[in-house]
């Protein structure tokens, strides 16, 4: 069972706001869809579900093309932003709607609603409604519906955007054992990088439609296919360090170290992180910016340099790399 | 402190709501007709038991009632039908949502002069219709069984938009992922209108009615100038009752009494909406949280 697009496309008025897409996705992986907002994340994702019809190539979900079959029968489980809980149904209520509307019956809606509550540790809560829920416990509910419907695929999109910080890297590891424990296909919908690599086997990254490049999250850390890549993989950002005429010089703030016969550097600021500090170096070639231990002390006067083995080169016009990749 | 900043509210309210009211309790104490002079005399609540005897007054009561249920049920109805369709996105929706309204924004004497003449024998459209059909003239402005049709009909034409406005703006609040949820789970068009939009439009449509019915009760212009009350009373409200009473009469203790009278039935009623209102509200809350 994997999903397939090939050269999925989708016009909203006369302009392409997904153009050319192919992507693969196993049984058991997880491919995480990552760039900023409007990129075409969450359209790609309604398309898979079927909520959206493309105007250019087709979905396969387990080698059937599923283009123009309704999405109840692609038998996709989605996780919604906003959770879409159904406001005035008691949990309970809200996971045994889609049973109920599909024809199962009554005693066995009862004994999997009961056993989805008891692995979601949501019994308590059965009988109150949304509003009275915490927003983890709405985002397990959301969860709980997906698993419930038995899905081909699972469709995240932005499952945790809702939810603080603390509560997100909480339940990470719930919905990891959860759905990518299910050897189907998962969709993750993000715009956070860590998320997305804490998450996912795989990382696609879109830019105004088109996917940047596709590959495992080291791979997309280590070797950028574009600087739009580069730049969206790895905070602090990469550093642009322009030199030749045609072609940018990128090195990241992590690969940036002291160098006795270096680059003269003026300390601008610091930003001291606890485990790291990041220190914004005022250069000859520019504002460069590097990170090292919480630790170190940093001179007002320095000499930084690094390695050439951590040049990343891109083409200054089309964006795209051109030196050979690199070995970390 | 704050609350000294609410008597000149408070004060204005009294002036203009709280004093009239005041003043119709005192006067349905008293005599005041011509018979009297037009002064008012103490009857210790003679009206009342005037009132309570007064088989018109109950007539009007059951016809005001009559007129409001139909009426309110069709316009609900109705509404939730129109505003269903305005709710699609569609090109010139704003054209079209304009034009519904149209029938609401018309002052209430000038449509009902409108449907008078609708419902004109022999010269009315419906009734040249009827001739056409060689079904034969219904006399519907004239005959007792069929005259108040012809006034819920023209007030449902009349207050549906204003039905459908609430009604709209409670589909508007509905968020979309919950019907493309609804999608994906396998619910039709259908189960998602009777297991989604009507429980969570519940509340609006709680407020349609609490409104239609304060309006529908009060009565007055619509059926003064479409049937004057006839024939034979048959069209005649509460209102207009209390009307005749004050102006052709002249017994304005009497007339004090049939409005309050009204006025009481009119709080039941409500009262009875507000209940129902305020045990779906906790449902309002859940949709904007």
């Amino acid at each position: 069972m994997s999903l397939i697009l090939k050269n999925l496309g989708r016009k909203v008025n006369h302009s392409w706001i997904i153009h050319k897409l192919n992507l693969k996705v196993d049984k058991g992986e997880c491919l995480a869809l990552l760039g900023p907002s409007g990129c075409g994340k969450s359209s790609t994702l309604r398309l898979i579900a079927g909520l959206d019809k493309p105007d250019e190539g087709s979905i396969l979900i387990g080698g059937e093309d599923v283009t123009n079959i309704s999405p109840v029968k692609r038998k996709v489980g989605m996780v919604f932003q906003s959770y879409a809980l159904f406001p005035h149904l008691s949990v309970a209520a809200n996971l045994s709607l889609g049973l109920k509307v599909r024809g199962v019956s009554e005693v066995e809606q009862k004994k999997r609603v009961f056993a989805i509550l008891e692995l979601m540790k949501l019994e308590k809560f059965a009988i109150r409604l949304p509003a009275q829920l915490s927003g983890g416990q709405r985002q397990r509910v959301a969860l709980a519906r997906a698993l419930l419907r038995d899905p081909l695929i699972y469709l995240l999109d932005e499952p945790m955007s809702n939810l603080d910080a603390q509560l997100r890297e909480d339940l990470r590891p719930e919905i990891r054992t959860l759905i990518l424990g299910g050897n189907k296909p998962v969709i993750y919908v993000t715009h956070d990088q860590h998320e997305a690599m804490a998450m996912a086997n795989k990382i696609a990254i879109l830019n105004e439609g088109v996917l940047e490049q596709v590959g495992t999250p080291k791979e997309l850390y280590e070797n950028p296919s574009s600087l739009f890549v580069a730049k969206f993989i790895g905070r602090p950002q990469i550093n642009i360090i322009e030199e030749r005429k045609e072609e940018l010089k990128c090195i990241r703030p992590e690969d940036i170290k002291f160098k006795s016969n270096g680059l003269r550097a003026k300390l601008e600021y610091k930003e001291w992180l606890g485990s790291e500090q990041l220190i914004l170096f005022k250069t000859s070639k520019g504002s460069i910016k590097m990170l090292c231990k919480g630790s170190d002390e940093i001179p007002e006067d320095a000499y930084i340099g690094w390695a050439q083995d951590k040049e990343h080169y891109f083409n200054k016009k089309t964006g795209y790399r051109v030196n050979k990749l690199l070995k970390y | 402190m704050i609350s000294l900043l609410l008597i000149p509210a408070s004060l204005l309210i009294f002036l203009v709501f709280g004093m009239p009211l005041i003043r119709y309790v005192w006067l349905s104490f008293h005599a005041s007709s011509v018979i009297t002079g037009l002064i008012p005399i103490p009857n210790n609540g003679g009206n009342w038991i005037r009132l309570i005897n007064d088989l018109r007054f109950w007539q009007d009561t059951i016809q005001t009632i009559r007129f409001s249920f139909v009426s309110v049920t069709i316009e609900i109805v109705l509404a939730l039908f129109i505003a269903l369709i305005l709710d699609q996105s569609c090109k010139g929706r704003g054209v079209v949502r304009s034009l519904t309204l149209l029938p609401w924004a018309l002052p209430t004497t000038i449509m009902a002069l409108g449907w008078r003449w609708i419902f004109n024998t022999p010269y009315g459209p419906i009734d040249q219709l009827l001739n056409h059909l060689n079904i034969g003239s219904l006399n519907i402005l004239s005959s007792p069984n069929l005259t108040w049709i012809a006034t819920v009909i023209a007030d449902v034409w009349k207050t549906t938009p204003f039905v459908a406005l609430i009604l709209l703006a409670g589909l508007q609040t509905i968020p979309e992922d919950l019907y493309e949820a609804f999608r994906l789970e396998g619910g039709t068009p259908i189960q998602a209108l009777t297991k989604i939009t009507i429980p969570l439009l519940k509340p609006y449509i709680f407020l349609g009615i609490l409104f239609r019915m304060a309006q529908a009760f009060g009565v007055f212009d619509l059926i003064q100038v479409m049937t004057g009350g006839g024939p034979a009373s048959s069209t005649e409200s509460i209102a207009m009752y209390a009307y005749i009473n004050a102006m052709r009469f002249l017994d304005f203790g009497y007339s004090a009494t049939v409005m309050l009278g009204g006025f009481i039935l009119l709080i039941i009623s409500s009262f009875t909406c507000f209940i129902l209102v305020y045990h779906s509200t906790n449902v309002q809350e859940k949709i904007t949280s």
